[in-house]
């Protein structure tokens, strides 16, 4: 069942009176429950899409639904995680993840009770009365994803949410994500550069031209989870795609 | 950490410290005495505007029930100042947050206020003392160039406090569903507070500057201000100290108070 579906997205930005054709053409349909990686060269528009869907950005040409409903502006039904986490420094994890619940007036032991339960869900039992400075970089990011889910959202928008981290927690958060995503059964939109990432992720890969970007290529990644980035099939599915972006880098 | 690091990083701790105290021993004993001299050299010189230390504390005892100048007694002074102090600044704190929130918030009103703002702050207080004195008489004159002195920069830090709002911070807040009014409230007013604080901050050292000055002009009541004035024009010199004295004591006080309120409420938010 498709969830999300873009319709001949089209994003121009003008600047100057010149105008800029970031994205073009952009079709695609999300199945939900489905983790899909949107993968493409730097500046290719991918967290452009990411944010005409959460509402932050609008859309210039076509329409993104989500369940048959046009998007028009932002939303608590689209979570987003931001890669700088983008936490309010002076609310603790409780406060944080409680935020979202708070604007809707949801009453205070409602509130504790679910966020307490999207806190333990990402790990972070125990740190609730911590403020943002005290975290490590993947705790932060923990955070970022339990306030994201606290207003049970219909789809998980995530703007290269571990592109801030280093390399051993961003593998280690990969698979936290992963068992997080298992136990919500949420639709996940997840933007990276990163092909390794999207292989281990995902269920299908869009991969993106460059500028204006659009849909190069769908990838259905059927390899059996938890996947084990040694195994030679993951190898050679990483090497088809990184040669498919390497292609259009050099445009060869 | 076992027994004898943990006594070995507590000697070093309490070495530091002592060698700390030591210093602001040597050098407050070092200005006394520097003071001191300079007061003994210059009195054999027949030069009797700057009285020793020993005379300007039996000065200080005699005036806290009043002094010969001004008859009355020291803490009336600082009352009085006090007063006039905390007036001005509450007026300007409730005046110049609004404005600084709505500079900060619209472009608009940045274009409508600051031409009028930034042809207004860099004329010092005490340029228009004499002004504020005419307008609005000896009893508000001094409280209104407080104000004007401490407006400022409590209207720029507030309003740069606005426009440092991370913008990342209002996408997440308006990814979560916050409405306009909740985005202020929520997310804009917290993230300018310690930007106020330190606009308060500022705004006391600047308060204390201009009352003093102020009060020179003239301060119906009696004020600190006065008292060094007063004790200035008829030549008694020792009684003046004692003002100077109490000025530097109560600006030690609340700048260091103001400082302790900005480093806790910065903890408090998270920022530090």
């Amino acid at each position: 069942m498709s969830i999300l579906s873009f319709k001949n997205v089209g994003k121009v930005f003008s600047k100057n009176g010149e105008e800029l054709v970031a994205i073009h053409d952009f079709d695609l349909e999300v199945d939900e429950g489905e983790f899909v990686c949107i993968l493409g060269p730097s500046g290719c528009g991918k967290t452009t899409l990411l944010r005409m869907v959460a509402g932050l950005e609008s859309i210039s040409q076509g329409s993104i639904e989500l369940n048959g409903k046009a998007i028009t502006g932002p939303g608590s039904d689209r979570g987003m995680v931001f890669q700088d986490f983008g936490l309010f420094p002076w609310r603790n994890v409780m406060k944080n993840v409680e935020f979202g619940l708070e604007v809707k007036n949801i009453p205070t032991a409602k509130r504790v009770e679910i966020a307490q339960r999207y806190v333990e869900l990402v790990g972070l039992k125990g740190f609730e009365r911590s403020h943002p400075k005290e975290l490590s970089g993947g705790m932060k990011q923990r955070v970022g994803i339990a306030r994201a889910l606290a207003n049970d959202p219909a789809v998980l928008l995530m703007d290269e949410p571990f592109g801030a981290l280093d390399a051993q927690t961003r593998n280690q958060m990969q698979t936290e994500l992963l068992r997080i995503w298992k136990e919500t059964k949420k639709t996940v939109l997840f933007v990276t550069h990163s092909v390794d990432e999207a292989v281990f992720l995902a269920d299908r890969i869009v991969v993106m031209t460059a500028r204006p970007g659009s849909i190069k290529d769908l990838w259905d990644i059927d390899l059996p989870r938890p996947r084990d980035r040694a195994s030679s099939k993951f190898i050679a599915l990483r090497k088809e795609i990184l040669d498919e972006l390497e292609v259009q880098k050099t445009g060869t | 950490m076992n027994r004898s690091e943990e006594e070995k990083t507590f000697k070093d701790k309490l070495r530091r410290e002592g060698v700390k105290i030591a210093l602001t021993a040597i050098s407050l004993i070092s200005f006394i005495a520097v003071w001191w001299l300079l007061s003994i050299y210059l009195n054999g010189q027949n030069l009797r505007y700057l009285p020793a230390p020993d005379v300007v504390f039996s000065a200080f005892i005699v005036s806290l029930s009043g002094d010969p100048v001004t008859g009355l007694p020291l803490l009336s002074h600082i009352l009085a100042s006090l007063n006039r102090f905390v007036w001005g600044f509450a007026i300007a704190l409730i005046v110049a947050v609004p404005i600084g929130l709505l500079m900060g918030s619209s472009k608009y009103a940045r274009y409508l206020g600051m031409p009028v703002t930034e042809t207004l702050r860099p004329i010092p207080p005490l340029a228009l003392a004499g002004f504020f004195f005419a307008a609005f008489g000896v009893l508000y004159g001094p409280i209104v160039t407080v104000l004007y002195g401490v407006f400022f920069p409590v209207l720029y830090n507030v309003m740069f406090g606005v426009r440092s709002v991370d913008p990342i911070l209002m996408d997440a807040a308006r990814t979560q569903g916050a409405s306009k009014l909740q985005m202020f409230t929520k997310v804009i007013l917290p993230f300018t507070i310690p930007y106020l604080m330190t606009g308060i901050s500022i705004g006391m050292g600047v308060g204390w500057m201009v009352i003093v000055a102020a009060e020179w002009i003239a301060a119906p009541g009696g004020g600190v201000g006065a008292l060094i004035n007063q004790c200035y024009s008829v030549g008694i010199y020792d009684y003046m100290f004692v003002g100077i004295i109490a000025i530097a004591i109560l600006g030690i006080l609340t700048t260091s108070v103001s400082r302790l309120l900005e480093d806790k409420v910065a903890q408090r938010m998270g920022m530090k």
